[in-house]
């Protein structure tokens, strides 16, 4: 309990907003050990990618380092926040945060961001020019990419980007669903790309050693998770995400690594 | 099309159908900012703070930059002192020699003066 206002109270006070300590005190609810921190499993699988094999990280490294995503967010959002503010606008955008990036001295960030955050809006226009059917959305849930059915997901493995685009476009309505439709609609919502884009279309490499991991990495991960759907109905968050992603699955991984060199 | 090659690019932090194409959960992100936001927005105007559906996005990508960096600089520490295993202190170390890392102090201070805590339950630190 007390640990969850020690960000809010840092994050104000580097923001320069209002000094709310004991306000905040008073009015947040009570977090859940859980919601208040990144899934451990995705924060080590990063941490791993940069390290060399034969590094080893202590159990306390692990919780400093999730604690320390958070407190980024926070700080990250409270900047982006006061600028709403500023301005009289009540959403914070994906421009803001890149604002704020920049403004708190991650100028080296907003590059990258910016070409990931553009690839993404291409991909939402052609997503919704496809015209996937949503699933449903369920409030007691946030993860149910695992709730398609394995036959659509066999029939989606055919064609690559529509394996891929199913679970995206899902997680996009349940996002509006839950935030009461309060999510405006990407401004590319008429933008469709041809499916066979030209061969040349190659992100750019801001980080030409690690992308070929994150590439490898991608690959064999996918391929495990398809053929194992489902595996994580009820778990929480964090042991879902170490059960799922424990077996890589070999075979989908050697399946997918000449591709990844090919494409290299 | 066999190959997704021009799809995989835009996937370079996807690594499994649970998170789709992002490392990092979205609705996760989604509530560290809401929570953020909404006691900073509360306590000025008392009005709910809203957030963008592209906002996680950016921050996925962003905190997997953020991970790797404070990673290899707790690395670096760690090889100053002869080891092998990333420990608190090495990040702590990696905090404190980075101006970029200042907000973080109160966190990996809080951390240490704990000592190791049990599932990250952090003592009262003084703001």
């Amino acid at each position: 309990m007390d640990s969850s206002f020690l960000p809010a109270g840092a994050d104000n006070g580097s923001a320069g907003g209002a000094n709310n300590g004991g306000g905040a005190a008073q009015q947040a609810p009570p977090i859940r050990e859980q919601d208040r921190l990144m899934p451990i499993a995705n924060v080590i699988r990063i941490m791993r990618r940069v390290l060399p094999a034969h590094a080893k990280i202590s159990d306390d490294a692990k919780e400093t380092i999730q604690e320390c995503v958070s407190e980024y967010i926070s700080f990250i959002t409270g900047e982006a926040n006061e600028r709403c503010q500023r301005e009289q606008r009540k959403t914070i955008t994906a421009e803001d945060v890149l604002w704020a990036m920049s403004r708190l001295g991650f100028d080296d960030y907003v590059e990258p961001l910016s070409v990931y955050l553009h690839r993404y809006r291409e991909f939402e226009g052609e997503a919704r020019g496809v015209g996937l059917a949503p699933a449903p959305p369920r409030g007691d849930h946030h993860h149910h990419h695992h709730s398609v059915p394995p036959s659509m997901l066999n029939k989606s493995r055919g064609p690559g980007s529509g394996a891929v685009m199913l679970p995206h476009h899902h997680h996009h309505d349940m996002h509006a669903s839950m935030y009461g439709g309060a999510v405006p609609p990407p401004p590319h919502h008429g933008f469709l790309m041809p499916h066979p884009q030209g061969g040349h279309y190659l992100p750019y490499p801001y980080e030409p050693t690690s992308y070929g991991g994150e590439h490898a990495l991608a690959s064999g991960y996918y391929g495990g998770a398809a053929y194992a759907p489902g595996n994580n109905g009820g778990s929480g968050d964090g042991s879902g995400g170490s059960a799922s992603h424990a077996p890589p699955g070999g075979s989908g991984g050697g399946f997918d690594h000449p591709h990844t060199f090919a494409y290299k | 099309m066999r190959q997704a090659r021009p799809y995989s690019g835009i996937f370079c932090g996807g690594v499994s159908a649970r998170t789709g194409p992002h490392a990092l959960p979205l609705a996760r992100i989604k509530k560290i900012m809401k929570r953020s936001a909404g006691e900073a927005a509360a306590a000025a105007d008392g009005g709910a703070r809203m957030i963008s559906g592209e906002a996680p996005v950016v921050f996925s990508k962003a905190c997997e930059l953020f991970v790797a960096e404070l990673t290899r600089r707790a690395w670096a520490a760690t090889l100053d002192g002869k080891r092998r295993t990333v420990h608190r202190e090495d990040v702590a170390t990696a905090v404190h020699n980075t101006d970029l890392f200042d907000f973080l102090v109160d966190v990996v201070t809080a951390d240490t003066a704990g000592g190791t805590g049990g599932g990250g339950h952090d003592g009262n630190g003084a703001l």
